[in-house]
């Protein structure tokens, strides 16, 4: 009698495998976004571009203009740099990926951008093999990285900050710390630096940043230093932290470039000297993390000024 | 499953009498009130913290958000095809060559096996994602999930179906040598057909933790329900409520797939009674091997 | 293997940690198991529900899923344990639900007759579990719950994706400053599969010592 089952049982289950694929292959696949506006508005309208002389032949840029989006390794989930807006998937938002449709403006005369998300620390590779033209993605420039790709940039000068209670008046900065108490991320650059810039603050780590900001909401310490962008985050979603100051430690974001391509960073570098001058740059830090701070948009940081780029 | 349990475990205890029933019905009323309590204190510290509030929830039921969330279900769905169609024959081929009788074939069958179930799968993607790029190997992202989880997987479906080879009688083999049948003919015609049947419980249910496998795509950036949600999340800011949904879905398409495995076992539990399946001592040895499926989350 | 000697400290630290996790969700694994199991089995129907609900949740949800919700998530709440606590207690939990899977079906190797000569005896139902069943279906699943214990090393790895050092996160680290990938998580793997094949052997002279003959 079980011989007669088998074939129906065994089937049942290879049907209901074949038909789950055949569901699924129909469904195609879509692990990248493809962010595009059919009329450059807002900050691309008056956006630079650039002329058929810079873009020059057989170039990479002109490579990239051929080709009509812009292939960048970019985040999907940092608010205020580079955030996908989940009700509607197509729209990414912020600093890095403003900059990113800048760029593409720059080349195609359309903010056409593709993303990739990167997985943390493949973006050298992603470069490498030439998956992504460019990296917008908080790119810490070192002298480390840039042996194995370029950097254009530095574009944005982050790096630790304060963070204090909204209604806390007295602390501006990381010089008023002395002999308070610090609320540090564990395994954070802050670790190190706070003892050093003030050496009489009584230092304690959480292991999360929303653990360290509900510590310092419950005032289980007077301020929690952590690096600029995290701590503006932060502060737009909860309105009872802000930050106090500058940056007080310097971490230089580059956009992270194929290697051995010195004609695109040159390219790369006038279109960053150009946005800056143009407006554009100030523009797209008020409207992203500008919405966060109080203070208005720095001074961008001077192009090829670190190591490394 | 849960219908046959009272009638399989029956013998446990007695038919219960008066008094019997009396002090069913107090550890009845007692563990409801306990589970009743623990269920309070955690909604009252929800509460407590806003995280019922219903304005914390409704974000979730909305159409975009939903089908943000869906997109992402069907590229774990996706995932998880992909990597079943290329284990279940990997993993059957490796079982047949793991007892074949000669060296040469067993040899890299086991070590194979051994390897690969023996070494977290996280540390394979990170192989994948950090070393092999380097090397100028760089698939796509699908590829970079897949491929540690088609190892690790067929590892554990060759297990599942050399415990189901082994539980055939030497007896089935021998005869079809005897007939003149080659061996390849044996293991095609005989063994297999009969120990498949044997483990398609089992194999359903390494399809729930190869499904479950596939949330390390939130490692590797691949567009899959959990990295989904963590997408989501840096938006919303709502975790409690954004993964607490997460959870549930996998809980349904999960459950509907265990669920189906219970129901494959219960049919081919049926023709054997059970005390005769539990005296024999070859019962533990044949049991056993329906669990190790399980695993493997 | 040079590249396991040059970051000795950071590995061992890394090892302990993961053995530290390991041994702790064991510990608690199989004392959520075990009482699981009893709870399904038990004539109260109400335990029955509520250890089946407990055994489907943690058998087809995602660890992965339960470390964010855990780690990142419950905090909101207020529930804020650390670190190396909160991956301990998820795991604990979510092999419980494996053991529970395990040792039930080692209760099923119980012969009826024996429970039933336990009633004639007059044992209740919390005697018959603890003098016959337990015992019993312990001794009978011995290689499945050395399979669940590997497994439950395996996913310690996961501690890595929510910030833990431990042995796999350690690799990362010290391949980000050597640069020798194929090096650092070859003699890692290694390392694992030291652990999982100890404890295969251990599982085997266990079950070789205990096993009922009958």
């Amino acid at each position: 009698m079980s011989e007669t089952r088998r074939p129906r049982r065994l089937g049942f289950a290879l049907a209901a495998v074949t038909a789950l694929s055949l569901v699924l292959a129909a469904c195609g696949s879509d692990g990248e976004s493809d962010s595009s506006a059919a009329e450059p508005t807002g900050i691309f309208a008056d956006a630079p571009v650039a002329d058929d002389a810079a873009i020059g032949e057989g170039t990479t840029m002109a490579e990239i203009k051929e080709r009509g989006e812009l292939v960048v390794a970019a985040a999907l989930d940092a608010p205020l740099l580079s955030q996908q807006d989940p009700t509607n998937p197509d729209d990414v938002e912020g600093f890095d990926i403003t900059l990113a449709k800048l760029l593409a403006t720059y080349i195609i005369g359309e903010p056409n951008v593709k993303i990739t998300p990167p997985a943390s620390e493949t973006r050298e590779a992603l470069l490498q093999n030439g998956t992504v033209d460019a990296v917008f993605n908080t790119y810490t420039i070192t002298e480390e990285r840039a042996e194995q790709v370029s950097f254009a940039g530095p574009y944005f000068m982050s790096g630790l900050a304060v963070a204090v209670p909204a209604d806390e008046d007295e602390i501006g900065g990381i010089e008023d710390l002395d002999g308070r108490t610090v609320i540090v991320g564990a395994n954070t650059p802050a670790v190190e630096a706070v003892p050093e810039e003030a050496p009489d603050a009584d230092v304690i780590s959480f292991a999360t940043d929303p653990q360290a900001v509900q510590a310092l909401l419950q005032g289980r310490g007077d301020a929690y230093v952590q690096d600029y962008l995290l701590l503006a985050t932060n502060a737009a979603s909860n309105p009872d932290l802000k930050i106090a100051g500058e940056p007080f430690t310097e971490e230089p974001y580059g956009i992270g470039l194929p290697p051995d391509d010195p004609e695109f960073k040159e390219f790369v570098n006038d279109w960053l000297l150009k946005i800056q001058e143009d407006g554009q740059w100030a523009q797209a830090f008020e409207d992203s993390i500008g919405t966060a701070v109080d203070s208005e948009a720095p001074t961008p940081p001077a192009i090829g000024s670190v190591p490394g780029s | 499953m849960s219908g046959s349990r009272g009638h399989e475990l029956a013998h446990l205890y007695d038919h219960p009498g008066p008094a019997a029933r009396r002090r069913v019905l107090v550890a009845s009323v007692l563990s409801v009130l306990v589970l009743v309590a623990v269920l309070a204190l955690a909604l009252r510290e929800l509460g407590q913290a806003g995280q019922l509030d219903a304005d914390r929830w409704t974000p979730l039921l909305s159409a975009d958000i939903a089908s943000y969330l869906l997109v992402g279900l069907r590229g774990t769905l996706q995932a998880a095809a992909v990597v079943a169609v290329l284990s279940l024959p990997l993993g059957v081929l490796l079982a047949v060559a793991r007892t074949s009788p000669h060296r040469l074939v067993r040899v890299p069958a086991v070590v194979f096996v051994e390897l690969f179930r023996t070494v977290p799968v996280l540390l394979l993607i990170y192989v994948m994602l950090f070393a092999l790029p380097s090397y100028g190997i760089n698939p796509d992202v699908l590829w970079k999930l897949a491929i540690p989880l088609v190892l690790a997987n067929s590892a554990a479906i060759a297990e599942i179906v050399r415990a189901g080879i082994l539980s055939l009688p030497r007896g089935q083999t021998e005869a079809g040598l005897s007939l003149g049948m080659r061996r390849a003919q044996v293991v095609r015609a005989v063994v297999l057909p009969q120990s498949l049947r044997h483990v398609t419980p089992s194999l359903v249910s390494q399809l729930v933790s190869l499904l479950k496998d596939t949330s390390l795509g939130y490692v590797v950036a691949f567009t899959e329900l959990l990295y989904r949600a963590q997408v989501l999340t840096s938006f919303n800011r709502l975790l409690i409520q954004t993964y607490v949904v997460v959870t549930l879905m996998y809980l349904v398409v999960n459950g509907s797939l265990s669920f189906l495995a219970a129901r494959l076992r219960a049919r081919s539990d049926t023709p054997v009674p059970p005390p005769a399946l539990a005296t024999t001592p070859g019962a533990a040895v044949v049991t056993a091997p329906a669990h190790e499926e399980v695993r493997h989350g | 293997m040079d590249a396991l000697t040059q970051h000795g400290d950071l590995i061992a630290e890394a090892l302990g940690t993961t053995l530290l996790i390991a041994v702790l969700s064991t510990v608690g694994a199989l004392v959520i198991g075990v009482l699981v199991t009893v709870a399904r089995i038990s004539p109260v129907p109400v335990l029955r529900g509520a250890a089946f609900c407990y055994v489907q949740y943690f058998l087809n949800v995602p660890l992965l899923a339960l470390l964010l919700l855990a780690v990142f998530a419950l905090p909101d709440a207020g529930l804020v344990m650390p670190l190396t606590t909160t991956v301990v207690v998820v795991l604990g939990l979510y092999e419980g639900a494996y053991v529970a899977e395990a040792v039930r079906s080692g209760v099923n190797t119980v012969a009826p007759g024996e429970v039933e000569a336990a009633r004639a005896l007059g044992m209740g139902f919390s005697q018959v579990m603890r003098k016959i069943v337990v015992p019993q279906a312990l001794r009978a699943v011995v290689q499945p719950l050395g399979n669940v214990l590997i497994a439950l090393l395996m996913n310690t790895a996961l501690a890595a994706t929510v910030g833990v050092v431990e042995l796999t996160s350690a690799a990362n680290r010290i391949n980000n400053v050597l640069a020798q990938p194929i090096a650092v998580y070859a003699s890692v793997g290694v390392v694992y599969m030291a652990m999982a094949l100890g404890l295969g052997l251990m599982a085997s002279r266990v079950e070789k010592r205990v096993a009922i003959l009958r």
